[in-house]
């Protein structure tokens, strides 16, 4: 597997204006993200974890900075370029899933396909692959609610991976799992991110994910109080 | 795209048949009240047409000026002659010649004397000769309360509410009292062959109809009438065509400097009846137009809050990839969609309940009973060309309105506070 720096962040800072006065969420950041990584920003509410996911998730724009993500500038982009970079290289995954309801199992995962209007065949391996990824092939017809809460973020895992993106962004995708589902999704991503040397950008606080990770970086304040290597023993 | 969009839509009872169905009421209810509205104000109109004063009414221009008194001693001579020329030079119209007088109607006791006295408005109309459609269109038969119509000369029908006060029986005998044509004094008898009542306190109050050769003879009216009334024989009025039929006929036979020469007036031209037809022209038209802006507006806020429902789903949307401008062009496609089918459907509705009610009618002839002014007890509907596309007003432009606000925020917002708006 080839590591090379995805994403890079230099001198990165966010304001928010918040009536008269600004907001510094984000506070003269730098860091650099190698191809693979499976990483882990952890902070306490209001560190500036989900705004960090967001600017390089190309939903928000840095106030200062530079921001380049799989050699593509954040703030030059268009509405258009950002949507573009979304739908082929970056995959979401959220706390509360957020699948489409009044569709299966099979038309959610498909849906980010249809933006790239792909064929029919070419789209249903895509997505039949997916979803054995999670070990969901049984419920392709199944709509949403009637799914356990488990199933339904491997939904959304395979919703995300489908397209085969370079980079996942999850935000904080444990916090409505119990134990074993969480252990479980969290190892589904683990396995992904060896098969195909996805990088996983997880914002959360929860102590399960933390051992997953081979990357810790810390926020407070919106900035790095900590960037630790996380070696695991093999078992 | 398009297919995972409409299953989406078919799927989502809540953004289709919901919305639809509250687009349909809306446009139905907007269909419906513009032909109702317009149905009662044409019927309003008619009546009046059918009892007083024709579709054209021509009298002498004498009688013109006091039309108020009904004046039978202004009235027009050689009326056979004059009706003759009328059919001829406009066969399109059924012309009717009418006597109208005032006096006191007497009922007398078994000895000849006065029991009781009341004023009486007569009406004198064609009820004997078969060809006659007079009894037709003032719908005699249908207000007939007890006994029947006139069958030979010298019988009359009198309002039920002056047989009732004066407990005046099917076959007893009224007099009228009043003057001639020439002035001269008037007492004429007539067997009572039935009691009306028309639900119209107006037309009720002391009423007498009489045929009109009855009347030509009390009255000393040979070939005489107070008006000719002309009606169209295939069309509701049109007042275009009449004003053009009464100049027509003026140039020809209404001379300025005779009194007694024939004028030709139009039913909006009869008293008070031009700002009765603007009033209703305009109450019609102020009535749709405030139904069509409620209408828009409760529609506007259908599609704004099926928009805004739809929020979380726009935020995912986004967030997989697809562009602003898509999500919101999507939304209006929808909405043009939604709005296209309901505002058929209830175009549909609209359309089939007013025309039930145009031929059918609606029946409040209780509740209009004591009402002074003339009006129809049965209401209708019509049925109009316009009704076929104004509920597509509220139905289509209101709901993708609705839908485009919601959408604006879409397209105006910054994606993150979008995204986090969306409660993604």
């Amino acid at each position: 597997m080839e590591n090379s720096s995805i994403i890079k962040i230099e001198k990165l800072i966010k304001r928010f204006s918040v009536g008269k006065s600004e907001f510094t969420a984000l506070n003269d950041l730098s860091l650099t993200v190698e191809r693979g990584e499976f990483l882990g920003l952890v902070g306490p509410s209001g560190s500036g974890k989900t705004t960090l996911l967001n600017i390089i998730g190309s939903l928000d724009t840095p106030s200062q900075g530079k921001v380049t993500v799989i050699d593509q500038s954040i703030a030059s982009l268009s509405h258009k370029q950002s949507a573009k970079l979304r739908n082929r290289h970056i995959g979401f995954i959220f706390q509360t899933y957020n699948l489409l309801p009044v569709y299966t199992v099979y038309e959610n995962v498909e849906f980010a396909l249809l933006l790239q209007k792909l064929s029919s065949s070419v789209r249903h391996k895509s997505v039949m692959d997916a979803l054995e990824w999670v070990g969901l092939t049984d419920k392709v017809k199944s709509k949403p609610s009637m799914l356990s809460g488990g199933e339904c973020q491997r939904v959304a895992i395979a919703r995300s991976m489908v397209k085969r993106p370079e980079i996942v962004l999850a935000d904080e995708p444990t916090a409505n799992l119990d134990s074993k589902n969480s252990h479980h999704i969290l190892q589904t991503m683990k396995d992904l991110n060896k098969e195909l040397n996805t990088t996983f950008i997880f914002a959360t606080h929860d102590e399960k994910v933390m051992k997953y990770l081979n990357r810790k970086i810390s926020l407070e304040d919106g900035q790095i109080v900590k960037d630790e290597i996380i070696q695991h023993s093999k078992n | 795209m398009i297919r995972f969009l409409i299953k989406g839509i078919l799927r989502d009872r809540s953004r289709s048949l919901l919305p639809v169905i509250v687009v349909a009421l809306g446009v139905f209810l907007t269909v419906f009240m513009s032909g109702f509205f317009k149905g009662v104000m044409t019927d309003m109109i008619d009546m009046n047409a059918k009892f007083s004063s024709g579709h054209v009414k021509v009298v002498t221009r004498a009688y013109a000026e006091n039309a108020d008194q009904a004046p039978i001693d202004l009235a027009i001579l050689g009326v056979s002659d004059l009706k003759n020329q009328l059919q001829s030079a406009y066969p399109d119209m059924e012309w009717v010649e009418r006597i109208r007088t005032g006096g006191l109607l007497d009922v007398p006791d078994e000895n000849g004397e006065t029991r009781g006295q009341g004023p009486a408005v007569g009406t004198a109309i064609d009820l004997l000769s078969p060809e006659s459609g007079e009894v037709k269109r003032m719908g005699i038969q249908n207000s007939i309360v007890k006994g029947r119509l006139p069958e030979k000369p010298g019988e009359a029908l009198i309002s039920d509410d002056f047989a009732e006060k004066f407990s005046v029986a099917v076959g007893d005998e009224v007099t009228l009292f009043g003057s001639t044509m020439n002035g001269s004094m008037m007492f004429h008898t007539f067997v009572v062959s039935g009691t009306l009542r028309f639900g119209n306190s107006l037309i009720d109050r002391g009423a007498i109809f009489m045929d009109l050769q009855d009347a030509q003879i009390a009255l000393d009216m040979e070939d005489a009438a107070s008006e000719i009334l002309g009606y169209y024989k295939h069309q509701p009025y049109d007042d275009i065509a009449a004003q053009s039929l009464t100049e027509s006929f003026n140039a020809r036979y209404s001379v300025e400097s005779d009194e007694f020469s024939p004028l030709m007036t139009r039913l909006a031209e009869d008293a008070g009846m031009a700002d009765y037809l603007a009033i209703a022209e305009n109450m019609v038209g102020l009535m749709i137009f405030i139904f069509v802006i409620a209408m828009s507006i409760v529609l506007w806020n259908t599609g704004l809050l099926g928009a805004l429902r739809r929020y979380s789903e726009f935020g995912v949307r986004l967030a997989l990839g697809e562009e602003k401008k898509h999500i919101y062009r999507t939304t209006i496609y929808e909405a043009i969609l939604i709005g296209i089918i309901g505002s058929f459907v209830g175009t549909l509705l609209g359309v089939a309940l007013s025309y039930r009610l145009q031929t059918h009618g609606w029946d409040f002839s209780e509740l209009t009973g004591n009402i002074g002014m003339m009006m129809p007890s049965v209401f209708r509907a019509q049925v109009t060309p316009s009704m076929f596309y104004i509920g597509f007003i509220p139905g289509v432009i209101a709901t993708v309105l609705g839908n485009a606000l919601a959408g604006f925020a879409i397209y105006k917002r910054k994606t993150a506070r979008l995204f986090h708006e969306l409660e993604v």
